[in-house]
């Protein structure tokens, strides 16, 4: 008995530096760790960005339009998916789109499925409305076809939204 | 140490039992950290898979608004540069008959390698913008059937040729001024037509 505790007692471990360095990496994970929007949580989408080099701009989140362009995985159709990131914008644009007559419009909207370019002019316009400093970016799939991005760009010109973002990603390494 | 002085000896026990009392009330206070060791382990595997680092960039553009009066410019000031549904790239000063950049690689994946390509074209839009004193302007027109990826990948390399049509006017002509970018514009039907037999 008396041998074996001996043992034990010898590979005791001072677990303080660890534990320092693990909690110090656990906060910056934590601190650092983005959820997944109630916008995102309702896409049925993945999007492949278009590839750019290093263009270190980052996303600006306030005031921000996110019109995403991609296929939808289940109906296999190709839409517009219109969102605002602010909470008020989002109350904002949800009343407006509800007073001009859009389909599936209910307490819970926050995304926009659009799928012609009528509505998707309405909405550019509501979004406007809702929040004088809308800033838009454009987030499609790099092997959509460009007469989709062509199409939304026309609309933020006639909307006179004529400056806004293409969402890339930084170009790794092979590609 | 037994042929040690007496006075010497009994230090050191006193020393010694100190010793031991002290170690005896630091034991008392030892934490398993192990428990705690674990949950946080955790935690920071969770985390750290969950969190992605790349965080999506975005490349501004700007458009002109919608104007009725179209403005002139001269023929030979203007460098087009078409890309066509099949991915090809072509370009013709004013009305030169259009030539093609290198066709894209296919990669093992099946997906097409563009490396080639842009760097022709930076070349091009550089040499260009350089020899015409930035009177020089780029015209990118898209097919619509072409894709998204390559058309931002094109227009990527228009920005990225900017520093270094600065940095040469600026060494060759002495000019520090830089004007005139690049513009997009629709393809119409008769660059298709243009196009359709090369």
């Amino acid at each position: 008995m008396s041998k074996i505790k001996k043992k034990r007692l010898g590979f005791v471990l001072d677990m303080t530096p660890l534990v320092d360095i693990t909690f110090l990496l656990l906060t910056f994970f934590m601190f650092t760790a983005k959820f997944k929007s109630d916008a995102e949580n309702q896409q049925k989408f993945e999007i492949k960005r278009p590839q750019t080099q290093s263009d270190t701009a980052k996303i600006p989140e306030k005031d921000l339009v996110m019109i995403k362009i991609a296929v939808d995985t289940v109906a296999k159709d190709t839409a517009f998916y219109l969102s605002m990131v602010a909470e008020q914008d989002i109350v904002e644009l949800r009343s407006r789109m509800k007073e001009g007559g859009f389909p599936e419009v209910d307490e819970k909207s926050v995304v926009y499925k659009i799928k012609d370019t009528v509505w998707l002019g309405k909405a550019i316009f509501y979004c406007r409305d809702a929040n004088r400093n809308a800033v838009f970016a454009i987030d499609a799939d790099r092997r959509l076809k460009y007469r989709w991005v062509e199409q939304a760009v026309n609309e933020l010109r006639k909307k006179k939204a004529t400056t806004f973002n293409f969402v890339t990603e930084k170009k790794t390494g092979g590609l | 140490m037994a042929g040690g002085g007496e006075l010497g000896g009994g230090q050191k026990q006193r020393r010694g039992k100190a010793g031991k009392r002290k170690a005896k009330k630091r034991l008392g206070f030892r934490l398993d950290m192990t428990p705690l060791v674990d949950i946080t382990f955790l935690l920071l595997t969770f985390f750290m898979l969950t969190t992605s680092m790349i965080t999506p960039q975005t490349m501004e553009m700007s458009v002109p608004p919608e104007i009725d009066t179209p403005i002139e410019v001269k023929q030979s000031e203007l460098l087009t540069i078409r890309i066509r549904q099949d991915g090809m790239v072509f370009y013709n000063m004013g009305v030169d008959a259009p030539q093609r950049f290198a066709a894209p690689s296919k990669a093992k994946d099946g997906s097409f390698d563009y490396k080639k390509t842009l760097a022709e074209i930076k070349k091009v839009v550089v040499d260009q913008n350089v020899e015409l004193k930035n009177r020089c302007i780029v015209v990118l027109k898209a097919e619509g059937e072409a894709p998204y990826g390559l058309v931002v990948q094109v227009l990527d390399e228009l920005n990225a040729a900017e520093p270094d049509i600065i940095d040469r006017l600026k060494r060759e002509h002495g000019i520090n001024e830089r004007k005139r970018k690049f513009t997009v514009s629709p393809y119409q039907a008769k660059d298709a037509e243009e196009l359709m037999s090369l």
